[in-house]
C-alpha cells in the first residue's frame, strides 16, 4: 500500500491550497485518502462489487465538479454524504422507492461531542453518566460497559454475551446514542 | 475508570489508516488493537459504514486492487483536459503556425524585392 507523502497536511489545508490555486493535484491527494472508505460505503448499500466501484468513480466525478463550483469546509463529512446520496439514488432507480436524501449544500458540520459538556464540571458529568448508563436497557448496558469500560473488542463481547457481532455493534451504537440523550436531559434538569 | 466513563461521549478526529483497516478486516490485529479500531468505528459513521461494506467483499485482497484502480482513474479524470481546453490548445497551435507562415511569406517577399532591386541596379 502506497504511503501518503502528504499525510502531514490536513484535509482542510489541502482544500485551502486547492481553493487558492485551483490545482487539481490537491484534490487528488485529498480524495485518494477516502477511496477505500468510499468503496466500503458503496458496497454496504449496493452489495455488488462492480456497482460499488462504478459508484465510487461517479462520486469522484461529482466531487470534482462540485468542489470547483462551491466551497466545502468539512470534506470528510461532505464526501460521505455525497456517496450515501448517490447510493440511495441508485437504489431508488432500481427499486422505484424515493429515498430521503441528505442536503449536500448544507455544508456538513462536524459532530458535536456534547453541547453542554464544556460547561459542566467533571464530577457532575460523571454523576450524569452513571445515572444515564443505569437507564439503558440490559443489553445496551452490558455491551457499552464491556466495550468502553472494560475495553473488550466486539468479538470478545460476542463471546461473553452470546450476542452476534452485528447485535453487539448495534447495542453499542444505540447505547451510545441513548446515553448522549440521557446525559443531556439529566444535565438540563440539574 | 472515571476517565473512561467520560470518554464515551467524546468524538475524536483521529482516523484509521488504510493498512490498519485492512489488518482489522483480515483479523490480524490483537484484541487490544481491535478494540482501538472499534472505538473509532463507534464514533464515526463513515468509517463504520465503510467497514460494514468492506466486510462483504468476497476476496479481501481485491480491496487494494480496486482502490489502486480507482485512484488511477481518479488521477486520469483530474488531469484530463476538458474539450474546451483541448480546442483552445489546437486553436493556439494553428494561430502560431499561421504567424510563422505569414512571417516566412513576408521574409520571402522582402528577399525577392531586394533581389529584384539588385538586378535592376546591376
Amino acid at each position: 500500500m502506497k504511503e501518503d507523502r502528504h499525510q502531514h497536511i490536513t484535509d482542510k489545508a489541502l482544500l485551502e491550497k486547492f481553493y487558492a490555486d485551483k490545482d487539481n493535484q490537491w484534490l487528488g491527494i485529498l480524495m485518494q485518502r477516502y477511496t477505500m472508505l468510499l468503496l466500503g460505503v458503496c458496497m454496504k448499500y449496493l452489495k455488488n462489487e462492480d456497482d460499488a466501484r462504478d459508484s465510487v468513480q461517479q462520486v469522484f466525478l461529482k466531487a470534482i465538479h462540485e468542489l470547483h463550483k462551491y466551497r466545502v469546509d468539512y470534506f470528510k463529512s461532505w464526501i460521505y454524504m455525497v456517496a450515501k446520496n448517490h447510493c440511495l439514488m441508485k437504489l431508488r432507480d432500481k427499486q422505484g422507492k424515493t429515498p430521503v436524501l441528505l442536503d449536500e449544500q448544507v455544508i456538513a458540520v462536524q459532530d458535536e461531542p456534547l453541547s453542554q459538556q464544556a460547561h459542566l464540571d467533571k464530577d457532575r458529568m460523571l454523576d450524569a453518566m452513571s445515572a444515564a448508563i443505569a437507564e439503558l436497557n440490559e443489553e445496551q448496558q452490558q455491551c457499552v460497559t464491556l466495550f468502553y469500560l472494560e475495553k473488550k473488542s466486539y468479538s470478545q463481547i460476542a463471546d461473553i454475551t452470546g450476542f452476534s457481532m452485528m447485535q453487539v455493534k448495534s447495542y453499542i451504537q444505540n447505547g451510545k446514542r441513548n446515553l448522549k440523550i440521557a446525559v443531556e436531559r439529566i444535565t438540563k434538569q440539574q | 475508570m472515571n476517565k473512561d466513563l467520560l470518554n464515551i461521549l467524546l468524538n475524536s478526529n483521529k482516523d484509521i489508516d488504510n493498512q490498519q483497516l485492512m489488518d482489522y478486516l483480515a483479523g490480524k490485529l490483537s484484541e487490544e488493537e481491535k478494540h482501538a479500531v472499534e472505538m473509532q468505528l463507534a464514533e464515526n459513521d463513515f468509517m463504520s459504514d465503510a467497514v460494514e461494506g468492506l466486510e462483504i467483499v468476497k476476496n479481501k485482497r481485491d480491496i487494494n486492487v480496486f482502490v489502486d484502480q480507482l485512484n488511477r482513474d481518479l488521477h486520469k479524470k483530474l488531469f484530463r483536459k476538458s474539450k474546451r481546453q483541448r480546442r483552445k490548445a489546437i486553436q493556439q497551435r494553428w494561430t502560431f503556425a499561421a504567424i510563422i507562415l505569414i512571417l516566412a511569406l513576408l521574409l520571402a517577399a522582402w528577399l525577392m524585392i531586394v533581389k529584384y532591386q539588385h538586378l535592376r541596379h546591376g
